[in-house]
């Protein structure tokens, strides 16, 4: 089979006399002769009869190692990647994918191998100049960077004397924990959680406050959020990756999108910027950037117009045959109209419809017809047909008001958005919108991948409610391959009840929203417009989102005094930089961090605590982009001191029990629960498990990870297996069933894809109407005209003739966060320092080139960064991957520095206003986003002038 | 039976091979820091990527490596083209970082490589490309050592330290016998070897050929660790003369698997299967019928054949959204991993 008569055979023997200039003096200058080449034995033929091979031993002993222990990584990546970890001489040598994920769907690409680039070198860290190995007490100012080494003891008992003063003295609610994502590593999520809910103090949300929730998912489908796993991209014909850069930001789950376009399936990027993802699709559409609200709302015109809607899903699912009265806004309650409603609970929150014979009929499912937010025992299926087109007139209690119904309302709404108009406004074309409108509605699944790049914005929840109707209009939802998967953090956990009653065991949580807690207290009120301002106080004053220290009875409202923050970096990514470090920073009287390293937030807390890594730890890993529990176990001690999470809160317990039993410290009455906080029992009942009342049970981190696996649906349902946490040291498991906080059932040879208890089991939505809910009609959304999707441009807080540039911070290939942006691995394969995307023409206009130090300005900051010529970006917009550690700029402002706090009142509403149902204050659920795509600035050569 | 497009050496029983799809490359480079964590940690291996990914078109890893000759003049491989060794510049540094000063010791600087401003790396001008907004385009090439039929680089070498393997073609320098002189370095087109100051010798990629004899103490076959660890698994690895596997499939049968730079005349066996992009946009931002990246640029790089390759796959996806079933799309996904690496079909490697 290989070729004959190889012609180079001579002049490969012959090679002595030289072909070419260059084979006549070598790289050291140094001729042939003169480099003792005499002696040498001569090789007959180099290629295939070498006679030398012994040393090739050497690149072989290379390849060995002693031990394998399975981990992961707990950076809020929502990878969830099983990795072996190779220990060599006692010491971590390098990683590798497990590779052994069980498939559950032969029709699926293969699972394995998960994993980045920046998991590929963990292992760097383990030994890191910036791991933290021992207690650090500060010795300067807050980053500076001077410390000294303290001991373990001397480290917790300054903590723990300033926690039970604080306790002591009534303000335990100003005692505030931030760690983010509990699936990434839930024991060590719920250590510090555990301690500071018996403590009596502050839970944060993280999923808000990152700007990960998209509001529209509440306010329409009545629950945080929910997505298919990964794995069901592939099951889809037709896929429009919208904003969701998947080929950066979700890397180990790329390979469906990708295989997805050799199965048959078309691949639509809309995308402002030729994106990394966009590379990599059939079709890409270039929306200016904040105008994807227009670019939704006019495909569905399109879609809506010429009848490519499914009228079933529409009448049975959405809100929109319900009636809607003209004159107050407000939808028509089954109370307002004689004779409707007699069998149903509360007729006052009923909605009302319209069947083919013009009757009024009320519709099932609704709030005042179910027993709770979430109800299967009722049914939203149908027997009669209920009319979309309604406009007329009815006999109410308040006599005679005109009606429409929703769909009505929303054509009125749609008809602004023609092909003219959606064009010019969003810079798509006319014929391009409408053609892809048309093809996802017709396709037999199709699906929306929907990220961070519309979901970063102030309005983020029209944008939301937009996009989410293009899957309703077509009844793309709640079956495979169909949906609206919003990948952006990671909301929820599987593994729910284990991990809530771990964290939370006295079931009294002072859960607060981030961002209002960090924008409270960072000076927002000062700081904004009256209008925002006023609607800010009326939340907090009506108690539809709390901050806390509470207002004492005086009326008096404490500082927030001490923060502790694990598994994250708060103070780096705060957005709204500036007045954190200027206001609520020195509002704080201690500042713990526990890390592995020393990031910006360590570098500006007053205590850091050596935190075992990744690979030194027992804990449980999950994600909702798929369906398997895996572990962390160490395959190396903790380094120096280090300790692993739960360890260092159990301990801190210890000691503030010590102290309090010494000192016989009395029990403090909770102002808000009916609990007393008990220093003297601290400790006792953080290792009790409260599930059996046995002492001294959670002493140990696996004893914890056990608890989780054993009190979850999900890994131990009552009709399946229990999951143990040996089982998963074995190999990856698949769960077992979807508890209660998700929307669908886990079906054994199915990927997961949401919303089928709705859609195909016809409970009712868990929204005000019981349905897929367009239309609010909550006070505030009347009076922004947001009681539809609509299109409205960005706020501008920075006057656009002086900051002509947008500025975006998405998230970038070389971390996961602020994690990896530090390592010598990833920097080397980037350019090193911060670096800042921009359009030729935009740097060509101010003289700069690539490679140049630039300055990055607005109304806030400026911060400095290499210019990089980046010719797939729109024009008016620079870029600059998020994360960058604020010790990375010369003048220590960060990215998040030039972003102002943003507060948006429609995020900070109950409704029903006075109940709550289907918005209401819960952590992660609903809340404030914080947001940063709206900002303005400009840029200029470094020492340049504007 | 006759090949069209495959040529084994001389002397080399069976000769590995690796495809790589370059419509399911992300840029992600996990498969370059695998490869580094395995081989290049290194003394004086620190600034060498014996797998690299570069933004294509852009001027790769080492800069300008195209413009620095190596390789064959003809098909006839009487007379090689005379090559150049890249500076260290070109190739950038290893950077170093004062994590330890900035934050134990609180120096007042920001982190950033040490010893000025670095000029260059091997990932430089990551997705920066071509053409502009809306019709700019780039993909990424990841690069390893081609493991030739007609390894220049071994006709370079003066004291015969580079060698291809009889049993699997796998092309490796004698780290015993090699002295440094870097004649590899300029005979390789491709500048895929590596002097190491440290040792003095030159080293490349060594096709991980302790993983692939199963010589590690898990006593098991492993493929390549950047194929095995690339996630989305874009890379075939087999034997060229494995008639019955995938990479003989799309290599000879359907062609759609090219070698880099032919016109190199070293005969690669790491093939391509060529990139294809949406199309372009109008200025009224329409999508019109018109290919984003030049095929005259896709034929710089592999050569008149790309035309036909794209056709057949164009082709082939066409059959499958109408429902069809096409073999050529089954092998480009990740639907049977047993397939995608064919280490053990012989008993002679
Ligand atoms: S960092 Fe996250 S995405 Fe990367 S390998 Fe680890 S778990 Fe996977
Ligand atoms: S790519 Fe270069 S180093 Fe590798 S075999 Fe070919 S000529 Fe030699
Ligand atoms: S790991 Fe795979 S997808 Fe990522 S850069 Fe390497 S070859 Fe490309």
């Amino acid at each position: 089979m290989s070729s004959n008569d190889d012609p180079d055979d001579v002049s490969r023997r012959d090679f002595m006399k030289g072909v070419g200039v260059a084979s006549v003096v070598g790289a050291t200058g140094a001729t042939i002769a003169q480099q003792g080449m005499n002696h040498l034995e001569l090789v007959d033929d180099p290629i295939g009869s070498y006679p030398y091979r012994d040393w090739e031993d050497f690149y072989r002993e290379e390849w060995d190692w002693d031990s394998i222990a399975r981990s992961t990584h707990s950076v809020n990546c929502t990878g969830s990647c099983s990795w072996d970890v190779y220990v060599k001489n006692g010491q971590v040598w390098r990683e590798q994918q497990a590779n052994d994920y069980p498939r559950f769907d032969e029709d699926l690409p293969d699972p394995n191998p998960r994993g980045c680039q920046k998991g590929a070198c963990y292992s760097d860290y383990v030994d890191a100049e910036q791991r933290v190995k021992y207690p650090l007490k500060r010795t300067g100012e807050r980053g500076d960077g001077q410390w000294k080494r303290i001991s373990w003891d001397e480290a917790l008992r300054e903590i723990a004397e300033h926690v039970i003063n604080e306790v002591t003295e009534g303000r335990y609610d100003a005692i505030s924990g931030f760690t983010p994502i509990p699936a990434m590593s839930p024991v060590s999520f719920a250590s510090g959680t555990r301690l500071i809910n018996l403590l009596g103090g502050v839970s944060h949300s993280f999923y808000d406050w990152y700007s990960d929730l998209p509001p529209g998912q509440p306010i329409t489908w009545g629950h945080q959020t929910d997505n298919a796993e990964s794995a069901d991209w592939y099951n889809a014909d037709y896929i429009i990756a919208w904003g969701s850069n998947v080929n950066v930001t979700r890397i180990p789950d790329a390979k469906y999108f990708l295989d997805a376009g050799y199965d048959g399936a078309k691949r639509v990027g809309i995308f402002s910027d030729y994106s990394q993802t966009a590379i990599h699709t059939d079709e890409w559409l270039s929306p200016n950037p904040g105008t994807d609200t227009a670019l939704a709302l006019g495909m569905a015109r399109t879609i809506a117009e010429e009848g490519l809607y499914d009228e079933d899903h529409l009448k049975e699912q959405s809100d929109m045959p319900l009636l809607v009265r003209a004159d107050t806004g407000k939808f028509l309650r089954a109370s307002e109209v004689p004779g409707l409603g007699e069998d149903v609970d509360d007729p006052e929150k009923v909605m009302v419809m319209q069947d083919g014979e013009g009757e009024l009929r009320i519709a099932p499912g609704s709030l005042g017809d179910r027993e709770a937010k979430y109800d299967d025992s009722k049914s939203i299926e149908l027997d009669f047909d209920p009319q979309l087109d309604v406009e007329t007139e009815v006999t109410t209690t308040d006599g005679q008001v005109p009606v429409r119904s929703v769909w009505v309302n929303l054509n009125e709404e749609l008809s602004n958005y023609t092909p003219e108009y959606v064009a010019e406004e969003t810079g798509v074309g006319e014929q391009t919108h409408q053609k892809i409108a048309r093809e996802f509605a017709e396709a037999d699944a199709a699906k929306i991948i929907h990220g961070k790049g519309i979901n970063d914005w102030y309005h983020n929840d029209l944008g939301n409610r937009a996009v989410q109707l293009l899957v309703t209009l077509t009844g793309h939802i709640g079956r495979n391959g169909t949906g609206v998967d919003h990948y952006v953090g990671q909301e929820k956990i599987w593994t729910f009840n284990g991990w809530k009653t771990l964290s939370f065991p006295t079931g009294s949580v002072r859960g607060v929203p981030t961002t209002l807690w960090t924008y409270f207290h960072g000076g927002i009120l000062n700081n904004t417009d009256e209008d925002t301002r006023s609607k800010i106080l009326k939340s907090v004053n009506e108690g539809w989102m709390p901050v806390y220290p509470e207002k004492r009875e005086d009326g008096f409202r404490p500082e927030p005094t001490t923060m502790f923050v694990w598994r994250g970096n708060f103070f780096n990514q705060a957005k709204g930089n500036v007045a954190i470090e200027e206001v609520l920073w020195p509002k704080l009287d201690l500042v713990v961090d526990i890390n592995f390293r020393l990031d910006s937030t360590a570098l500006y807390a007053d205590i850091v605590l050596p935190a075992a890594s990744h690979y030194e730890k027992t804990d449980l890993n999950m994600t909702d982009m798929h369906t398997y529990v895996h572990p962390f176990t160490p395959a190396v001690e903790p380094l120096g001191e280090a300790k692993t999470d739960w360890q260092i809160f159990r301990e801190l317990a210890a000691k503030i029990q010590e102290i309090a039993e010494r000192r016989s410290i009395d029990s403090v009455q909770d102002r808000k629960f009916d609990r007393e906080i008990d220093l003297q029992s601290v400790h006792d009942d953080y290792v009790r498990d409260w599930a059996t009342g046995e002492e001294g049970a959670l002493e140990d981190d696996e004893a914890a990870a056990e608890y989780i696996l054993e009190h979850s649906e999900e890994s131990n349902p009552e009709d399946g297996d229990h999951i143990t946490f040996a089982d998963t040291v074995e190999q990856p498991q698949r769960f077992e069933a979807a508890g209660d906080h998700w929307t669908s059932d886990l079906e054994d040879d199915k990927a997961y894809a949401p919303w089928k208890d709705f859609v195909q089991d016809k409970e009712p939505w868990p929204t005000f109407t019981g349905r897929q809910q367009y239309y609010i009609d909550h006070d505030w959304f009347l009076e922004y005209g947001e009681q539809l999707p609509t299109h409205k441009r960005p706020p501008e807080q920075q006057d656009q003739r002086e900051y002509p540039l947008r500025y975006n911070t998405p998230h970038g290939r070389w971390s996961i966060h602020s994690t990896w942006r530090d390592s010598e691995k990833m920097l080397r394969l980037n350019r090193g320092e911060p670096v800042v995307f921009i359009h030729p023409d935009d740097a060509q206009r101010r003289g700069i080139e690539d490679g140049d130090r630039v300055e990055i300005y607005n109304d806030l900051s400026e911060i400095e960064a290499i210019a990089k010529i980046y010719p797939s970006s729109e024009p008016g917009t620079v870029r600059m991957w998020f994360a960058w550690e604020k010790y990375q700029f010369p003048n220590r402002e960060n990215f998040n520095s030039l972003i102002p706090m943003y507060m948006k009142p429609t995020q900070l509403v109950q409704y029903p206003e006075d109940s709550g149902e289907h918005l209401h204050f819960f952590p992660n659920f609903w809340g404030p986003t914080g947001v940063n795509s709206d900002v303005r600035c400009d840029v200029r050569p470094k020492g340049g002038e504007d | 039976m006759a090949h069209d497009n495959i040529e084994i050496a001389d002397g080399v029983d069976h000769q590995v091979a690796m495809v790589m799809d370059l419509n399911k490359c992300i840029g992600c480079q996990t498969c370059t820091v695998a490869c580094k964590t395995l081989w290049t940690e290194r003394e004086g291996t620190e600034y060498m990527y014996w797998n690299n990914v570069e933004t294509r078109p852009g001027k790769g890893y080492p800069r300008n490596w195209e413009q620095k000759g190596g390789g064959w003049e003809s098909e006839e491989h009487t007379q090689r083209t005379p090559g150049e060794i890249p500076s260290s510049e070109d190739y950038g540094e290893a950077w170093e970082f004062d994590h330890e000063g900035i934050l134990k010791e609180g120096e007042d600087k920001k982190l950033a490589p040490e010893g000025g401003k670095p000029e260059w790396g091997p990932n430089w001008d990551e997705d920066q490309g071509a053409g502009e907004h809306p019709n700019s385009y780039y993909f990424y090439l990841p690069r390893i050592c081609n493991h030739c039929t007609h390894p220049s680089c071994v006709e370079a070498c003066p004291r015969q330290a580079v060698y291809k393997r009889e049993e699997d073609g796998v092309v490796l320098v004698d780290q015993d016998r090699c002295r440094g002189y870097r004649y590899c370095v300029e005979g390789c087109p491709y500048k895929k070897i590596y002097y190491n100051a440290v040792s003095k010798n030159s080293e490349k990629c060594v096709f991980c050929y302790p993983r692939i004899e199963g010589e590690g103490p898990d006593d098991e076959v492993h493929p390549p660790a950047c194929a095995d660890q690339c996630v989305t698994q874009l890379r075939l690895v087999g034997y060229l003369d494995d008639t019955d596997g995938p990479i003989y499939k799309l290599v000879e049968q359907y062609e759609v698997a090219l070698p880099l730079h032919p016109e190199y005349q070293t005969t690669p066996n790491v093939y391509y299967i060529p990139p294809f992009a949406p199309p372009q946009h109008s200025r009224d931002g329409e999508t019109v019928d018109a290919e984003r990246i030049p095929r005259s640029y896709l034929e710089q790089l592999f050569g008149d054949r790309v035309n036909d390759a794209l056709e057949t796959i164009e082709r082939e996806r066409q059959k499958v959204e109408r429902g069809g079933y096409s073999e050529l799309m089954e092998i480009l996904q990740d639907t049977n991993p047993a397939e995608q690496y064919r280490l053990e079909v012989f008993d002679d490697v």
